[in-house]
């Protein structure tokens, strides 16, 4: 059992298996109070395992995605909810890309850290959580950020979401917030609850309010970089 | 026919969006878009109609011939089908 603290909430785990508590090293906090508590059944983790066809991933794995579902599941109740993209932090905002998986997420903002350098930090890879603070909404790093386990224990006020395709040439449009309604509901986890599948949807009304939204389509380059760095941005980039 | 019950249907930045919860969502999975003649139909439809009954409504709100309106509803009707939305 150990607590960790995700989006400023402490969330109490109560695990079977020690990976999930190696995997939140980062978020762990030695207190005793707690606002979330979540375990998970071996019928959950089984039933977790069976979703994947080729049946790879061990049960302690296996547990980790359970408890991150129902912590995301339960966040909802908290004005917070799971958004998978890719985010990135500039002079203090957010920026998340999102898009299916395997469709170049990390990516590209891989491409942002190597040509903008120390001006670029990471907040996560794969699932942020995103939370409203009063009417503004905040990104925050979490333990679950993919493969490449690029995450920080840090929050930034969201300024936008950047949906990516695979493109040869690169262009870069702003969307309405009617257009990304689907694209953006894609990306998080929906209650089956009736309450709290409103409450989702009204804060998926909120967001696509408040932050901007664009559509990149782009290649593996520096040139894709540069256009969606200076378009999001608004940073002027000086030759070199 | 029916809209199965636990779909929940607002509207989120300028589109109107249902998801099912509950029992609905076993059989659906996803969101689904309506323009305002489909919001028109899924209103409808969360209470017992008929196909004449669906009809004779469209016919009414939007002054379309009967043929229309019939190849209108058939579609949509076949489309909710097809989800799993309607009850059986």
């Amino acid at each position: 059992m150990f607590i960790v603290k995700i989006a400023e909430f402490n969330i109490k785990v109560d695990n079977k298996y020690s990976y999930v508590e190696k995997l939140c090293k980062d978020y762990i906090v030695n207190t005793d109070s707690y606002d979330i508590f979540v375990n998970v059944t071996d019928e959950e983790i089984q039933n977790e395992k069976s979703l994947d066809s080729e049946s790879s991933f061990s049960d302690a794995y296996c547990e980790s995605v359970c408890i991150y579902r129902k912590i995301c599941l339960e966040l909802v109740k908290y004005d917070a909810f799971l958004f998978h993209s890719a985010v990135i932090e500039v002079d203090g905002a957010g920026y998340a890309f999102s898009a299916k998986s395997g469709t170049g997420k990390s990516t590209h903002i891989g491409l942002w850290k190597k040509y903008f350098g120390e001006k670029v930090k990471i907040i996560n890879g794969d699932k942020p959580i995103l939370k409203f603070i009063d009417n503004d909404i905040y990104v925050y790093g979490t333990p679950w950020a993919g493969k490449e386990n690029w995450q920080r224990n840090v929050k930034a006020p969201l300024k936008t979401i950047c949906f990516i395709e695979r493109g040869t040439e690169n262009s870069i449009r702003k969307m309405t917030s009617e257009e990304a309604v689907i694209k953006v509901a894609n990306q998080v986890l929906m209650p089956k609850e009736k309450g709290e599948a409103l409450k989702m949807l009204d804060m998926l009304d909120k967001l696509l309010k408040k932050v901007s939204l664009w559509n990149l389509k782009c290649n593996i380059s520096k040139e894709a970089a540069e256009l969606s760095y200076t378009t999001l941005t608004g940073d002027d980039i000086s030759e070199n | 026919m029916k809209i199965k019950e636990g779909f929940v249907v607002r509207e989120v930045a300028g589109k109107i969006v249902a998801v099912a919860t509950g029992e609905a969502s076993i059989g659906f999975n996803g969101m689904i878009t309506l323009n305002p003649t489909g919001k028109f139909l899924w209103e409808k439809l969360e209470n017992d109609i008929s196909k004449e009954e669906l009809i004779n409504a469209v016919m009414e709100e939007y002054n379309v011939e009967y043929d229309l309106a019939k190849k209108d509803i058939e579609a949509f009707v076949l489309k909710l089908k097809s989800e799993g939305i309607l009850c059986e």
